[in-house]
């Protein structure tokens, strides 16, 4: 009878809406102008860069503002070839665009870029669509690093396809990563790491979020051979049909994906990353990731942690319903701002709109939430937002998990295979009631480990506000 | 409510209104929409066969036939941008009805009859509504119902080549690999018009045990193959109309499905459907854009007033770094970023974004003027002594370019480097179908350097630095060193460190 009061009592609160934590709103655009967003930079004096899919660059003016009515809009550049990555230094957009790096100048102070300098054009194209380069912003060395989609997402046609090269303010490229195959975007974590998204495709049986550390191998083999280009060591000869665990036995230089996305699951074409480098001005979510969605029109988040070297993590489920796919995404930490930007064509998405450009902001109101995953030698620890209530959260019955992992192979993506379902033995609240430490019998080393806690209760009877997480657990703690 | 409308309701009470509803489509909505439901004049107008906007709730449809739609609407993947009048001041309820049920159920559509009070309650529901709608503004009400394909796990590759029967794609490279969410096949995969195939693999979905029929209809070749077996194939040279069913037993469950195709040239299409056990309609597996034509709209791009326009993306006829400039005054030209020179001169329109703008945006899109002349095809930088008699495919000589920049809005300069010679090449629309250019030179180069000026095209010396370039082009040249051609026909310029050259290019 009291469980079922309980119910009762939490049903109604179980409907928690975003709008109550995190509020979205569409940035009007100018009128009559295809706005598909491709990158997003932030500029000093609260301006804010975008630019489009059919080589535009417009400026605004008030995209911080309370009042998005007074949004105007100014055009700075034409003619760019699909941009997809721009940061603002040293007084000018830099860019990476299809075939090079670029950095743009005003000479004239006129408000249109007239110097269009290309920093660095040391890759190759074949001149097919697919062939997309992703740019980051600049490393603490000050370079940019690109990421090089394959030739039609499926071969190597021309030099580069399939690498991450990073880009140095003096136009050098260094050749860094192999192994890539359909990038989304690229960032930085809060340790200054690189990491990129991969779709699910070939060589990629779900799409992940993937470590870029350099020298190593990220997965397809389909680019290695530009390895000679540079006189670099050969990458893995990765075999077909095998396991990511299996293959990075053999290989070192095979650097798993620090946070594989379930496909369909956690959408299905996981775009730009964005890190909260900010002291809690938009939720407790400091250092973690936000990595955006292009298909299913959403932001997911992201902890992280090394285990014996190598990153790896949980995703959750965290902002939905933007009106059109997303593509980059910025976070300004001392406003407080997550900007979102995106488009449908070629590839459609969720929403009404075939673009968009919009920014969110936290409420103030924390939603309860598993805040972060994190591995230990026999199970995992969960740190939440806010103090659970140790009945519930303190049962085991209020957890369940299974686990599965994908073939690497050639072909495109993969089923959810080697199935099993680690059990959850004990939840050990900690005396704070902000920890709890489950014991499992049954890690399964390389799997994606699925927890679903829709038992768990805060301490005043909420129930959580995204109660799935899936972990990617390519290193157990010793 | 007008008294038009209740004599006219008074009429309509009666069993003829269901019967009418394809009278009075005709009458109202095959205008526009056309007889079979596929928007009248090949495309301009929405199709009604298979679309989500009517086959959603019945709400949505009405809404949009009482009210109209106006602004951008995106119907099976092609947007469209028109007007469609408001006719519920036209139209009664009944009527109305006899419509949307008619089109509910036609041309392959199965959706639900729509009743007298489904029009009434909507008319009430939207009181006051004096506008057209727009498609976000139904989309926030009425979210569309996309029926699922039997097709999942659908991924198509497209193979380029010239044949005149199926080939065997086993046997050859693909271009690329795409998943296809949409879980329908569709000519846009082919990544162009002519000289391609593709080929599809996916799970089919059988309901349940029995008999299925599969029809394929195309424009060339075709053929499906289930469960290993070849059903059906069109072999010949054809247009659509020339649709082979075939037929196979299949348990409940998933089947793999491989469908091969192939175009030669001229019009492209592919429609196919399949028939279960019990079932009336056909149900598609392929996206109902007929075949024939350009699947995207035209969007010239067209300088401004004074001022040049870029357009940079792949441009037919040159490298993939192609820069395109659209002068005022009608001149334009392709600058290679890979070569380092312009190789394609033009006059009339710049370009046209319709293909790049357009769905994945594949392919190279051709300059949209006239009187093309394709310059030259090579790096256009190298040393004297390996262009001593021919010019060398790949010169040896490491050029950099280091971008471009508008000294003034009407006229662009490129920046190359080599070999410590430092080239500032610019180009401003001069007198009608005339376009000049200028090269600065600074620095001293380690090594006597040549500029390839044309090459691959008949090149004729006229005197006094003029010389006549393919078919209606001349190039007059001054410099201090004359241009001059090689033993292989190709127009070369010297380059000086510090010096100055213009180029000037006439159409006659």
């Amino acid at each position: 009878m009291r469980a079922l009061a309980t119910f009762i009592l939490t049903a109604g609160l179980s409907a928690a809406n975003q709008a109550d934590y995190y509020l979205r709103e569409e940035i009007p655009l100018p009128p009559g102008e295809v706005m598909e967003i491709g990158s997003i930079a932030l500029m000093p004096g609260k301006k804010l860069a975008v630019t489009t899919r059919r080589g535009d660059l417009w400026i605004a003016t008030g995209a911080y503002e309370e009042d998005l009515s007074k949004v105007r809009w100014s055009k700075f550049a034409h003619g760019l070839h699909e941009p997809l990555g721009m940061f603002w230094k040293d007084d000018s957009l830099w860019l990476t665009q299809r075939p090079e790096v670029s950095r743009l100048h005003d000479r004239n102070g006129d408000g249109k870029a007239d110097e269009f300098e290309t920093i660095s054009a040391g890759w190759g194209s074949r001149g097919d669509y697919h062939e997309y380069a992703f740019g980051s912003e600049p490393d603490r060395d000050g370079n940019v690093w690109v990421a090089l989609c394959l030739t039609g997402s499926f071969t190597a046609d021309a030099d580069w396809r399939g690498w991450c090269v990073r880009v140095t303010p003096q136009g050098e490229m260094i050749p860094t990563c192999s192994g890539i195959r359909s990038p989304g975007g690229i960032g930085f974590n809060s340790e200054g790491d690189c990491f990129y998204t991969d779709n699910q495709g070939i060589w990629n049986g779900s799409s992940s979020l993937k470590w870029l550390k350099p020298g190593s191998f990220q997965g397809c083999p389909v680019g290695n051979k530009f390895h000679e280009l540079a006189k670099l060591p050969a990458p893995p000869a990765v075999s077909d049909k095998s396991r990511i665990l299996a293959e990075r036995k053999k290989h070192p230089d095979f650097i798993p994906p620090a946070v594989i996305f379930p496909h369909a699951r956690i959408g299905q074409s996981p775009t730009g990353i964005a890190c909260d480098t900010s002291t809690g001005a938009f939720g407790p979510w400091r250092d973690q990731l936000y990595v955006a969605e292009q298909t299913h029109s959403q932001v997911q988040r992201v902890c992280l942690e090394k285990v014996n070297g190598i990153y790896q993590g949980a995703v959750f489920h965290f902002l939905e319903g933007f009106e059109a796919g997303l593509i980059p995404i910025r976070f300004d930490p001392q406003a407080g701002l997550l900007f979102a930007g995106g488009s449908n064509r070629g590839w459609g998405s969720r929403g009404s709109k075939p673009f968009t450009l919009e920014r969110v902001r936290w409420t103030g109101r924390t939603p309860f939430e598993i805040k972060t995953m994190s591995a230990r030698r026999d199970g995992f620890t969960l740190e939440f937002t806010s103090p659970v209530d140790p009945t519930s959260a303190g049962d085991p019955a209020s957890y369940s998990m299974d686990a599965w992992t994908y073939i690497h192979q050639a072909d495109y993506g993969s089923p959810e295979v080697d199935q099993a379902t680690p059990k959850v033995t004990a939840a050990t609240v900690s005396p704070d009631q902000l920890k709890v430490h489950l014991t499992i019998d049954g890690l399964v080393q390389g799997h994606v480990h699925h927890l679903k806690a829709p038992g768990v209760r805060s301490s005043s009877t909420a129930p959580l506000w995204h109660p799935e997480a899936f972990y990617t657990l390519n290193e157990i703690p010793r | 409510m007008s008294p038009r409308i209740a004599c006219l309701l008074g009429l309509a009470t009666s069993p003829l209104a269901a019967q009418d509803g394809g009278q009075l489509y005709t009458t109202h909505c095959s205008a526009c929409h056309a007889i079979d439901g596929q928007g009248a004049t090949g495309g301009t107008f929405p199709p009604l066969a298979g679309s989500p906007w009517v086959n959603s709730e019945a709400a949505l449809a009405i809404q949009i036939v009482l009210h109209g739609l106006d602004g951008p609407v995106d119907v099976l993947g092609k947007t469209y941008n028109l007007a469609m009048p408001p006719q519920g001041a036209v139209l009664a309820d009944p009527e109305i009805a006899a419509i949307l049920s008619y089109t509910r159920s036609s041309w392959g559509n199965r959706s639900s009859v729509v009743s007298p009070a489904d029009v009434a309650a909507a008319r009430k529901a939207s009181t006051g509504r004096t506008k057209p709608w727009t498609a976000p503004e139904l989309l926030k009400l009425h979210p569309l119902v996309i029926e699922k394909s039997a097709l999942t796990n659908l991924t198509s590759q497209a193979y380029f080549g010239e044949w005149s029967d199926l080939p065997d794609f086993t046997q050859l490279k693909a271009e690329n690999i795409e998943e296809e969410n949409s879980g329908l096949i569709s000519v846009r995969h082919g990544l162009r018009n002519d000289h391609f195939g593709v080929v599809w693999q996916a799970e089919f979905n059988a309901p349940e045990d029995g008999e299925y029929l599969f029809r394929l209809d195309c424009d060339d070749f075709g053929r499906v193959i289930v469960n290993g077996t070849s059903l059906m194939e069109i072999r010949e040279i054809g247009p659509m109309g020339r649709a082979k069913e075939g037929r196979i037993t299949l348990t409940k469950g998933k089947h793999p499905i491989r469908i091969e195709y192939a175009e030669a040239a001229g019009d492209q299409g592919i429609a196919l459907a399949w028939k279960g056990p019990g079932m009336e309609r056909w149900k598609p597996l392929s996206d109902l854009t007929s075949g024939g034509g350009d699947p995207w709209p035209n969007i010239p791009i067209i300088p401004p007033t004074g001022e040049a326009v870029v357009y940079r993306n792949f441009i037919e006829g040159t490298t993939p770094r192609a820069i395109g400039i659209g002068l005022p005054g009608g001149v334009s030209f392709a600058w290679s970023a890979d070569h380092f020179a312009p190789e394609l001169v033009w006059t009339g329109l710049f370009m046209d974004g319709g293909r790049h703008w357009t769905d994945r945006g594949v392919g190279n899109d051709p300059p949209a003027g006239e009187r093309i002349i394709k310059l030259a095809n090579a790096p256009a930088l190298a040393t004297a002594a390996e262009a001593a008699e021919r010019w060398p495919d790949r010169p040896a000589l490491a050029a950099r370019f280091r971008g471009y920049r508008f000294e003034s809005p009407d006229s662009p300069t490129f920046s190359v480097e080599a070999a410590g010679l430092k080239l500032l090449d610019r180009y401003q629309a001069g007198a009608p179908d005339t376009l000049d250019r200028t090269l600065r030179m600074t620095g001293r180069p380690s090594e006597p350097l040549l500029l390839l000026l044309a090459r691959g095209l008949p090149i004729t010396p006229v005197g006094d630095g003029r010389f006549s370039l393919g078919d209606g082009l001349a190039v007059e040249v001054r410099s201090p060193k004359p241009a001059r051609l090689l033993g292989d026909g190709s127009l070369v310029l010297p380059l000086d460190g510090d010096a100055t050259a213009g180029i000037r290019y006439l159409w006659r």
